[in-house]
């Protein structure tokens, strides 16, 4: 890392939801690549005030459902039917009936992992550090206050022409993040 | 308030349906005069038509009439503007108890050799078995009789009932209606599932009056507002395709219709696989006969297509979130839902007259013409002769979207607010 | 906008009928992460140490008695020829059903779009990983050897065998293994938002490290929220089906033998009716204090009760079609012993305890009817102990009086349950409630994300849109 600290982005904040939405919406036709918002709870409409795509999230989750099924019924098959066949109760050796109980629950155990851990792998998450959590009001955006943050790294990104159009979408308060 | 109107802007053009005018009034003809005839030419077979057709009709009464119950019970904003309809389809419950009469006709005037009920055969020939005599005094033809009258009555009061409050509610406003409706609902939901549990023992299952499980009226209310719902989806995008609803039926409404279909294909799949299985684990002869016959012939295939098509296509299709909301995958769906749940229906009573395998007869297709024309008349005199739906609900700006102030803001805000504010939606 | 809305008269439902807010008195955004989270922060109250230190004492019973279990072996408890299941399964059954509620609400209630769910979904996911912990412990215990219990699950052993799939029990640990797993990861996913607002806040070295530590860096972008909603929903609509097959498994410990009182196709729905009625009535139990004593009425409010009290109410009235239907198809099928089954639960020699469980699971949640008794927090709170008795005494009818008169009145007898029996069962409350309080103590027992959601200034297209700053910032 440099000595001198280089700067990660600009922070804006606003004071309502609305404020936000439409400021992202702004920024979104800008034409902004490297960019975020940051609120306290999911707000309703971001999403497409931002551009964001559906979450691929469901994809990850819908193979773990379907690994968990299978390998549940190639399991029991071959247990209970090739490697250790016992006579239970006059039922066949493999039924998919009585199979299906464990499998279905396996398919959800396998779904959840997927879904959990997706979403963990799709936002790049956990991670020990960042440096927005470094920044003295950047607590309030857990609290009660919204924050847009155009990073540096934006080709987009110039420190006077960056900071005019936030301040032209009526935040109050924009200062420089650093790395 | 124009801002309401972004998904009604673009609506394609309403169809134009009077060269189907009569259609309803041929099939019930037509199908009147087949059914006679059947009925003339092969009593017991018609029987056996008849009751199909019956059992499938009867779903959709029951279903509008529990919808109609949820509604009030839950205290729902959503379904405010469709509740019209279910309130219709549940006033075909009088008429539906009266079109059992063809049934009562077969199981007291009919020669032993043509009663569809063997039950009602043994107790005639004077030789019950163990089965029979164990049930009674259920099982005589008296109360055959009498199970039809109670439900006959309790489906007649609570469906007219149900929408005689909510109807004079349009005239008045009086929220004393809404307070009735409720008191209805509330005592309604235990005479429902008493009542339906009833018919689907006596009328369904009593064909093979040997067969005994407690899910079994579970299992006919879960096809049943299956069915319903499918069909609620279909009026409801006719009407607003047409216009009467075009205005008060939003996004959500498909939505969650979608849903609740979805929600229903589940649901009957649990009951069923489950009644099944539990049968099929337990392996007791006296229970698993049903399934044993079942599974005979080409009933087999009978119940992989019921499998696949009642479960299985439906579910997949659903699955998406956006589908709910395309009607070009939800209007053939909620076609293939009616073809499936009369499937369903067969699979549960024909095999009792024809253990290889389903025969598929111009019978059939006369007794649903007829009951089916019947029903669509009446449904649709209804439908015209009232509003289309309850204006004056107290939920009905909620239903709209419209910003309704809660607890006490609501008298500090007020009206005014409402008014200038309603049309926030996106 | 057509004419048909323009000529209805849009006005305000006259009182009685408005629909009260989901946070009483506008509170601000900052007031529900300071209300919520300032529970688990501050000096600890005396009220705490009160519950904790018998909590501790009784979970400490449970432990030495477990201890003298398997140590001296099953014979210490009740069961015995005919009765061989006893305590340990009702106990194990019953603790499960109080697990349903905490998923129902975080997932059915997600998946139903009922936004009052926010104020009481993660009190109520956290008992359900408590009471499935409580559950946990019978079946493990109860196998007598409990060195082999890993024999259970499809792992290699020495004697080359495999488990043998077709018995319920083998589901059973399937489906609680993977509902504990589930439960752990929905709950875990909610918190990791609110987590992040523990951390933003904390003033302590050890707190600043811990909840970061847990939150795992989140920091509430967009794009995350994008993904995380994407996977709560999805997390939702697989904890439904979860919660549905759990319970439906459990029940087929009994339903697929072919005992008269077991045998019955309606048992699964009909357990899952009964677990949610039981674990809403252990939600009531818990939040009706809970509220009072944290100074949370406007966040969890009478309008929060009452909703609860009615799905006490629906779920009641089904379990009560499903004893009704029990009755009658034991009836309908003529089978002798069906019959005698059901006649001997309601005149036989344990007639008490079927009356109690008709008495709490179908008459009393009748009291819900009416809104006086669901808006009173007292009443309520008694009414909620008796279901949480009732569902206990419906697993005891179902486990004892269908297992004590067998086929022949040679195998005939009467179960009675010994003070190991009853020390263990109470002794699993000291562990509910250990974790429970410390759950309070260092989590944010209600979401507080989603609370913040729900309010009127989180909409952007609201009306009263726009946060107020507020707080102690």
């Amino acid at each position: 890392m440099a000595a001198t600290p280089k700067s990660y982005g600009l922070i804006a904040e606003f004071l309502t939801p609305a404020d936000a939405m439409h400021a992202a919406e702004k920024v979104r036709d800008a034409g902004f690549r490297k960019w975020d918002v940051f609120t306290p709870f999911p707000v309703h409409g971001m999403d497409q005030a931002m551009g964001i795509k559906n979450s691929k999230v469901g994809y990850i989750a819908f193979a773990g459902g379907v690994t968990g099924y299978t390998s549940g019924m190639l399991m029991i098959w071959w247990m209970n039917a090739v490697d250790y066949p016992i006579m239970i109760g006059g039922k066949p050796m493999f039924s998919p009936f009585g199979a299906f109980p464990p499998c279905y629950e396996l398919t959800i155990l396998l779904g959840a992992f997927g879904s959990l851990f997706g979403m963990l792998f799709l936002n790049r998450l956990p991670r020990l550090h960042h440096p927005l959590l470094k920044h003295r009001r950047f607590a309030l955006a857990s609290h009660d206050r919204f924050f847009i943050v155009i990073e540096t790294a934006d080709p987009k990104y110039s420190e006077t022409e960056t900071r005019k159009l936030l301040e032209s979408m009526g935040s109050k308060n924009i200062e420089v993040v650093e790395e | 308030m124009s801002s309401h109107s972004s998904s009604t802007s673009s609506q394609p053009a309403p169809f134009d349906l009077s060269a189907w005018r009569n259609v309803p009034t041929v099939l019930m003809v037509i199908g009147g005069i087949g059914a006679v005839a059947a009925a003339i030419l092969d009593p017991k077979h018609a029987a056996f038509s008849y009751l199909t057709a019956y059992m499938f009709f009867l779903s959709f009464g029951l279903g509008g009439l529990i919808l109609t119950i949820l509604h009030h019970l839950f205290d729902a904003a959503w379904s405010v503007p469709i509740r019209r309809i279910n309130e219709h389809l549940a006033c075909l419950l009088p008429t539906l108890a009266l079109l059992f009469i063809p049934i009562l006709i077969n199981v007291l005037m009919a020669g032993n050799d043509n009663i569809i009920y063997h039950w009602i055969v043994l107790l005639k020939e004077g030789k019950p078995d163990h089965a029979v005599t164990s049930k009674y005094p259920l099982f005589t033809v008296n109360s055959f009789v009498a199970a039809w009258v109670i439900c006959g009555v309790v489906w007649t009061v609570l469906s007219r009932g149900l929408r005689k409050y909510s109807l004079e509610q349009d005239k008045t406003g009086s929220i004393e209606c809404t307070r009735t409706l409720r008191r209805y609902a509330a005592v309604g939901v235990f005479l429902f599932a008493i009542t339906l549990t009833l018919a689907a023992i006596m009328w369904m299952k009593a064909l093979q009056h040997e067969w005994f499980s407690t899910m079994y009226g579970v299992y006919y209310f879960a096809g049943s507002t299956w069915t319903t719902l499918a069909t609620v989806y279909l009026i409801v995008w006719l009407l607003q395709r047409q216009g009467p609803l075009r205005e008060v039926v939003r996004e959500k409404t498909f939505y969650f219709l979608g849903s609740l279909l979805f929600a229903f294909t589940v649901f009957y799949a649990y009951v069923t696989f489950f009644q099944y299985f539990i049968i099929w684990n337990a392996n007791m002869p006296e229970e698993t006969f049903f399934f044993v016959s079942r599974e005979h012939g080409v009933w087999f295939w009978v119940s992989m297509v019921i499998i696949f098509g009642h479960f299985f296509g439906p579910f997949l299709t659903l699955l998406r979130i956006d589908v709910k909301l395309l009607p070009w995958v939800m209007i053939p769906l909620a076609s293939w839902v009616w073809l499936m749940h009369y499937v369903d229906m067969t699979f549960n009573i024909m095999p009792v007259m024809f253990p290889e395998g389903p025969h598929v007869s111009w019978m059939d297709f006369a007794c649903v013409a007829f009951i089916g024309g019947l029903l669509v008349k009446l449904f649709l005199k209804s439908l015209n002769a009232h509003p289309m739906f309850p204006q004056k609900d107290p939920r009905f700006a909620e239903a709209m979207d419209i910003y309704v102030p809660e607890g006490k803001l609501a008298q500090a805000v007020g009206a005014r607010a409402a008014k200038a504010t309603s049309g926030g939606k996106h | 906008m057509a004419d048909v809305i323009a000529n209805v008269e849009v006005k305000a439902p006259p009182a009685g009928l408005e629909r009260e807010p989901l946070v009483l008195n506008q509170r601000s955004l900052g007031w529900i992460s300071d209300a919520i989270a300032g529970v688990a922060e501050g000096k600890t109250p005396r009220w705490w140490w009160i519950a904790f230190i018998p909590s501790v004492i009784a979970m400490t019973v449970m432990t030495v008695m477990i201890v003298y279990l398997l140590s001296t072996g099953v014979g210490v408890w009740g069961p015995g020829h005919p009765v061989m299941w006893g305590w340990a399964i009702i106990n194990f059954v019953w603790w499960i059903g109080i697990g349903h509620a905490g998923t129902l609400i975080s997932a059915i209630l997600f998946l139903l779009r009922q936004r009052w769910r926010t104020s009481i979904n993660r009190a109520a996911e956290a008992m359900t990983i408590f009471a499935v912990m409580c559950a946990g412990i019978f079946p493990l215990i109860h196998i007598g050897r409990i060195w082999l219990g890993w024999w259970l699950f499809p792992l290699p052993n020495q004697n080359s065998i495999w488990p043998q799939f077709r018995s319920p029990l083998m589901w059973d640990v399937f489906a609680v293994s993977t509902y504990f797993t589930v439960s752990l990861l929905f709950w875990y996913m909610g918190l990791i938002p609110d987590l992040a607002v523990m951390r933003d806040r904390a003033k302590t070295k050890i707190r600043k490290f811990a909840y970061g530590l847990f939150s795992l860096g989140w920091t509430g972008s967009n794009r995350h929220w994008s993904n995380y909603e994407k996977a709560y929903l999805i997390l939702a609509g697989l904890s439904t089906p979860l919660v549905l097959s759990v319970h439906s498994i459990v029940s087929m410990d009994f339903s697929v033998s072919q005992l008269p009182g077991w045998h019955t196709t309606i048992f699964p729905p009909y357990f899952v009716a009964g677990a949610v009625f039981s674990g809403f009535g252990m939600v009531l139990s818990l939040l009706i204090p809970l509220r009072t004593i944290l100074k949370l009425e406007d966040i969890i409010t009478v309008r929060h009760v009452e909703l609860m009290c009615k799905v006490v109410l629906a779920t009641g009235s089904i379990v009560g079609y499903a004893y009704a239907m029990e009755f009658f198809i034991a009836w309908y099928s003529g089978n002798p012993y069906e019959r005698y089954a059901f006649i001997n639960r309601a005149m036989g020699p344990y007639a008490w305890g079927y009356w109690v469980m008709i008495g709490c699971n179908v008459i009393v949640p009748q009291c819900f009817w009416f809104k006086s008794i669901r808006s009173n927090m007292l009443i309520v709170f008694i009414l909620s102990i008796f279901v949480n008795i009732g569902m206990w005494f419906e697993r005891f009818v179902i486990v004892v009086i269908s297992l004590h008169r067998d086929f022949l009145p040679a195998n005939w007898g009467y179960f009675k349950p010994t003070w190991v029996d009853i020390t263990t069962y109470m002794g699993t409350f000291g562990l509910f409630f250990t974790l429970f309080l410390l759950f309070i103590r260092f989590m944010p027992i209600i979401a507080i994300t989603e609370v913040k959601g729900v309010t009127p200034q989180a909409d952007p297209h609201h009306p009263l849109g726009g946060a107020k700053p507020g707080g102690h910032h």
